[in-house]
């Protein structure tokens, strides 16, 4: 597997792909039963959670112009792993259903999951190349690693190169960018301002702004503690004494505090006061709402003559 | 008795590690009805086994000796071997077989109460708690027997101590019941009527399949501890109460529902003839106390709707208008209303002449912001114990059975034939 393609195609993919991939993935785990092994629980046994992991496969559409492969769309595909190929009537007749309503879309390509492209994949890639001279192999890793700062996507595709002097066909990466419609980037934005799960960084802008001013002070707050300590110790006697450094530090304490008079005193708790307040307040109905929902799922369930029909909304 | 002296010496063999303690209990298990047949012989050997280190195996025995009825010799000697095992015995031990603990502890409840000496339990009572809950925030069947000792010894600063610790796990629901009913009787006789209020709250609106005696006395309570610490009483129900509570409580509790209409209506004349003919009723359910602070609390009530009115007023008026028999009177009441902190004013003793002010609380110390402070942390982790309780509810199967067959019938592809009737 080389790291680079040399065919010079530019290739631009859309939200709904990536998210019909995950949704495929995420739908096929967990219908599975038994669930597959949590990573913690693997540790303990030593067992690699990725042969549970179950692997979709399906096929990408889209658009070819000149140099440029725009992929819009995707659909699922069954795998046959008795013959170690794609169902290939279901996908043609995909392909006659797609092609009456997107008149323009060819089949790019197929796509699976998983950490990395295999060598049983190949098999599959060959097969499709009497639809398509030259497919697109796109490949989503779901294991979820929160230091990862990219999409888990890559796009292979295929070269001939010639090994120990054998020509082969083998799957070299390609570089794509991601390219929206305006409904995809409406939805996109909407799913990303969602609560941030926990462990994951600040999304929101208020979030941001406030863990940076805490940095700062924080920052601020060892650097005194460091001037605190180099005082003490020149105090006690096992510095030498630098008077220099000693007027500088006291200019510097003098800077400090910018204003220190009864009244900023009443003003600042005042506003500290009426935050907090605030706070509270959002923490008062953040409660009760979740109070509220769990008291009417519990009724609901076992409350014997509960109030049937009309209360559940049809949104 | 041979099958006796080999129990004891295997106990006394068995109680040194957790694993030899499991096979002790299983043994226990077995020889329980053996036990309880020689149940006259036992005493003599409780002498053998020390409580604290045999506690699993003294406990065994305890219960067989006591499982008896109880008689006036028996009683004393009970209780002192009861009280003295509870103080010593080790908490684990016991924690696995903690239905016995409980009905031994029930016993030294019924032992003391037939003495009638019910202080003596209160202590050990207290212990017991302690070594049985697996957490502060579990309520055990030995809760309500606590405090209703608390209740007859009237010793209501301990019953109060244990009520101050909020819970989280409940084991039977009847002791949640009566755990508040108690507590909030409790609270009624320290003055407390915010918190009494409160636990009597969670009676009336604990989930319940049919409708009990305990919630029936707690409304007739909730009433008057509501009239006496809001001055208004609001007949509905919250909308989480249960449906039977709210169809049935309010029938079995008319005389105090009157009660509290003629109360908002400010009479006091029309409140004391009113209580004056249900005097009976009144007292058969011991609410009589409690309808006599209503009807003293209604004069603080009439107060306070003054200060909404007037900015100062003169003593003087302030008999007339709340009935009041002499200004003197008016002055002590006011004066006991600003010690309470239920109003602020100042009474001007030269001209007879009374200054209602605006509370002075300035919201700007720093005694408030820790107030508020630590007010937000207990949110925060109520918020997140409640989070994981959501969540637990939304996947419990009775839930999503009852969920899913409600929205079946109004699924959005139902409507669809509902546009096409519009179709010109």
């Amino acid at each position: 597997m080389a790291s680079s393609s040399s065919s010079g195609l530019t290739f631009k993919l859309h939200p709904l792909v990536i998210v019909n991939i995950s949704d495929h993935y995420s739908r096929v785990k967990s219908q599975m039963n038994p669930p597959p092994v949590t990573s913690t629980s693997a540790t303990v046994n030593g067992v690699e959670p990725q042969q549970q992991a179950p692997r979709v496969y399906g096929c990408v559409i889209g658009v070819q112009r000149g140099r440029t492969v725009e992929i819009f769309n995707s659909f699922e595909l069954l795998y046959d792993p008795s013959t170690d190929s794609l169902d290939r009537s279901f996908l043609e007749k995909k392909q006659e259903l797609y092609k009456k309503v997107f008149p323009h879309f060819y089949i790019l390509g197929w796509y699976s999951t998983g950490s990395d492209a295999q060598e049983s994949d190949m098999h599959i890639h060959k097969a499709l190349m009497d639809i398509n001279e030259s497919p697109l192999y796109v490949l989503l890793n779901p294991t979820i690693n929160p230091a990862q700062k990219d999409l888990p996507v890559t796009i292979y595709e295929s070269e001939l190169h010639v090994i120990d002097g054998i020509p082969q066909l083998i799957f070299v990466c390609s570089s794509y960018t991601i390219e929206t419609v305006e409904a995809e980037r409406i939805s996109v934005d909407h799913v990303a301002h969602l609560k941030p799960s926990d462990g994951g960084s600040a999304a929101t802008q208020l979030a941001a702004h406030l863990t940076g001013i805490h940095s700062a002070i924080k920052m601020l707050n060892s650097r005194i503690r460091v001037l605190h300590h180099y005082l003490v110790g020149m105090q006690k006697g096992d510095i030498p004494c630098e008077n220099s450094l000693l007027r500088q530090v006291s200019s510097l304490l003098r800077r400090l505090p910018a204003i220190e008079s009864e009244k900023f005193q009443d003003d600042f708790l005042m506003e500290y006061n009426d935050t907090l307040l605030i706070t509270y307040l959002a923490m008062f109905t953040n409660c009760s709402s979740t109070m509220n929902e769990l008291v009417d799922k519990f009724n609901t369930a076992y409350d014997r003559n509960s109030r049937r029909g009309g209360r559940t909304a049809f949104i | 008795m041979n099958s006796v002296e080999g129990l004891v010496t295997q106990i006394q063999g068995l109680s040194s590690s957790a694993s030899d303690v499991l096979s002790l209990h299983n043994v226990l298990k077995q020889a329980d009805d053996s036990l309880h047949a020689e149940s006259t012989r036992l005493l003599p050997f409780l002498d053998q086994l020390d409580p604290s280190k045999h506690s699993l195996g003294y406990l065994y025995f305890l219960e067989a000796c006591t499982a008896g009825p109880v008689t006036t010799e028996s009683a004393s000697s009970f209780v002192l071997i009861i009280a003295r095992f509870i103080t010593s015995c080790a908490a684990d031990q016991i924690r696995l077989a903690p239905d016995k603990f409980i009905s031994v502890c029930k016993r030294l409840k019924d032992q003391v109460l037939f003495l009638e000496e019910p202080l003596r339990a209160v202590a050990p009572m207290l212990s017991a708690i302690r070594k049985l809950q697996s957490s502060t925030e579990n309520l055990t069947t030995l809760h309500p027997e606590f405090l209703l000792l608390c209740l007859l010894a009237k010793c209501y600063k301990t019953g109060l101590s244990i009520l101050e610790e909020d819970i989280f796990e409940v084991d039977q629901p009847r002791d949640l019941y009566l755990y508040c009913y108690y507590g909030g009787m409790i609270c009624i006789g320290k003055k407390c009527f915010r918190k009494a209020l409160e636990l009597l709250h969670n009676v009336v609106t604990a989930p319940m399949s049919t409708i009990n005696a305990i919630a029936v006395e707690a409304y007739k309570k909730y009433i008057l501890v509501s009239l006496i610490h809001h001055g208004q009483f609001s007949t509905s129900l919250p909308k989480y109460a249960s449906t039977v509570a709210q169809r049935n409580l309010k029938s079995f509790c008319q005389p105090y529902i009157e009660l509290a209409n003629s109360y908002t209506s400010g009479k006091i004349t029309d409140l004391e003839t009113y209580v004056h003919e249900n005097m009976e009723k009144f007292g058969s359910d011991n609410n009589l106390g409690l309808v006599k602070q209503v009807v003293s609390s209604i004069y603080k009530r009439n107060i306070q709707r003054l200060t909404q009115t007037y900015l100062t007023l003169s003593l003087q008026d302030i008999a007339s208008t709340v009935q009041l028999n002499s200004p003197k009177e008016a002055e002590m009441h006011v004066l006991q209303m600003i010690q309470d902190g239920e109003i602020y004013a100042t009474i001007n003793q030269k001209d007879g002449m009374v200054r209602f002010l605006e509370d002075p609380e300035q919201y700007k110390t720093c005694e408030m912001i820790e107030r508020i402070d630590s007010s937000i942390q207990r949110l925060m982790t109520l918020s997140k114990k409640l989070t994981v309780l959501d969540e637990l509810m939304s996947s419990d199967p009775m839930y999503l059975g009852k969920v899913g067959r409600e929205r079946q019938r109004f699924d959005f592809d139902d409507f669809d034939s509902v546009p096409q009737r519009f179709n010109i």
